[in-house]
């Protein structure tokens, strides 16, 4: 919807004006707010108001005491020491948070230390395996049959006959 | 998209009575912010680190972010569509976001030693203990925000504990390039001592007012905006959120902040050196993980000078980048998350690069 003449005109002389103002008195302020004097000034009531403050607390409470009340410096001191006292628990927690990552990097160790003998053991076993498969097809060579020699006695019937010496092979079981 | 322009006065003077309407129903405390699931998987003191899971488990290696402690961490998943979070789960990418929670009066004495020697290292070596379980990652990628960034630096030039690379959004290094804050910080007239001793941490509605005063004009551009684009519900919406966010600020430990403001603001310690925080140097020239600065162009909080200082003192090698945006437009840029991903999909250096290229700006 179009604006009517009257009404942009009147924005916009709000607008300027407006302006005007913010410019006029950003330069003032801007004198005044970094001024030796006004800074001296407002330093000096800072400091009365903080005095004051002080006077006025000292003096609630006392009267607070008299009355056998608790003050704000008795809550202040109760509040305290909860604070104190739970920056000792989180010390501890820290404390086995870390005992808790000792243990862990011991276990991890451990567990790495099995494995690792695990597999040494496994690799023994191995070579063990091998050492003896290659003693197995040594034993198996057969050896020289020796030559038949004849003999003067007639041969005797089974039952009778003695039966020779067995000769130790060498095989172990 | 909803034309913002109206036709006649009539229908100017109409919208800016639905304006009023919307906004007399409360639209800032009623905003809905931090809707991506994810889960708390440990809790120190106020803090919390909470876990984004990935769309999918691609083993893509978790990123680790450190939060401010000035607002809460759902500026990084305000809305969706405008969550830096969300964007990166859905690149399949492991979330893990330290929450500094809100202190209360009992942590005035927390020192900046106790979060970045302990709590935030405890929190990184439970997110590396999730991350094992859960798609067996062996290192994380760490990212920072504004003083989150700051305090991620100081803790992994210590000690880059299970950390392969840093990236720092907006976080400031060299403090005295910080613009009017570094004009207001300044030991002659900021009276730090009498701040922490009177209000024990440093007060969010301080805070608050200062960042107000940053821009004294913020608070009626802000309206302007609303009157400009409130005509459209998906503007309604971010402008509800930002501003229950920004509104949303936390107390800073006092000694903390003691701390800080006194080494880095008033010192600026970080560049100049001569740091001993808890008996040991802070020194980020020993560091030697790759990082990378981001910073957004309009940013006067931390301006790109502040947080480029990482480039002068990082002892690893360093690249820049800047990104459109201000301080906290960046995060609900849909730039920020395809940065994040560039960065994180670029290989780690394999020698020392002591050069620190300027990365062309993020192309519009």
């Amino acid at each position: 919807m179009a604006q009517s003449d009257g009404s942009a005109d009147f924005r916009k002389l709000g607008d300027q004006m407006y302006q005007q103002w913010e410019q006029a008195m950003t330069t003032w302020w801007d004198q005044v707010l970094e001024s030796p004097d006004f800074l001296k000034a407002s330093g000096e009531n800072l400091s009365q108001m903080a005095q004051a403050r002080k006077k006025y607390e000292t003096a609630v409470d006392e009267g607070l005491g008299q009355l056998h009340l608790p003050t704000r410096g008795d809550l202040v001191r109760v509040a305290r020491i909860a604070t104190l006292l739970e920056e000792r628990l989180l010390q501890v927690e820290d404390t086995m948070l870390a005992m808790r990552d000792q243990v862990e990097s011991l276990e991890r160790e451990t567990v790495q230390a099995r494995i690792e003998a695990a597999e040494a053991r496994l690799e023994l076993r191995e070579r063990l395996a091998e050492l003896q498969a290659r003693l197995d097809a040594v034993g198996t060579v057969p050896a020289p049959v020796p030559a038949p020699t004849v003999s003067a006695a007639p041969p005797r019937s089974p039952a009778a006959r003695p039966r020779a010496p067995r000769k130790p092979t060498g095989r172990s079981e | 998209m909803v034309d913002p322009q109206p036709s006649s006065l009539l229908d100017t003077l109409q919208q800016t009575a639905d304006l009023a309407a919307w906004l007399a129903r409360d639209p800032v405390a009623r905003a809905r912010t931090g809707q991506q699931p994810h889960a708390v998987i440990h809790r120190q003191n106020k803090a919390a680190l909470r876990y984004f899971a990935p769309a999918h488990d691609r083993g893509r290696t978790p990123l680790f972010i450190s939060m401010p402690l000035i607002n809460t961490w759902n500026i990084f998943d305000l809305l969706p569509g405008r969550s830096v979070v969300g964007a990166l789960v859905q690149a399949d990418l492991p979330v893990y976001l330290l929450d500094w929670g809100r202190p209360g009066p009992e942590d005035q004495a927390v020192r900046l030693a106790d979060l970045v020697d302990d709590l935030l290292p405890r929190a990184a070596d439970r997110a590396l203990r999730h991350a094992r379980q859960h798609g067996g990652a062996q290192a994380l990628d760490a990212l920072g925000y504004c003083v989150g960034g700051t305090f991620l630096a100081i803790a992994l030039a210590r000690d880059p504990g299970p950390f392969q690379r840093m990236g720092l959004l907006a976080a400031p290094i060299d403090f005295h390039a910080s613009g009017r804050l570094s004009t207001w910080a300044r030991p002659e007239t900021f009276p730090l001592d009498d701040i922490i001793d009177g209000f024990g941490n440093f007060p969010r509605a301080l805070m608050r007012g200062s960042f107000a005063m940053l821009r004294p004009t913020g608070q009626v551009a802000k309206y302007k905006g609303l009157l400009d684009r409130g005509q459209d519900p998906a503007f309604r919406s971010l402008w509800a959120a930002m501003e229950q966010w920004n509104t949303d600020n936390v107390d800073f430990p006092g000694e903390t902040y003691r701390e800080y403001l006194r080494r880095c603001y008033f010192d600026n310690a970080l560049v100049a050196g001569g740091w001993s925080l808890a008996g040991s140097p802070v020194d980020l020239g020993a560091a030697r993980l790759p990082a990378m600065a981001l910073a957004a162009e309009s940013d006067h909080i931390c301006p790109p000078a502040a947080a480029f200082g990482l480039a002068r003192t990082w002892g690893g090698p360093v690249q820049t980048r800047l990104i459109p945006g201000g301080h906290v437009g960046v995060c609900v840029s849909p730039r920020l998350p395809r940065a994040l991903l560039d960065w994180l999909d670029t290989p780690l250096p394999t020698g020392d690069v002591h050069d620190s290229p300027h990365l062309a700006p993020d192309p519009a």
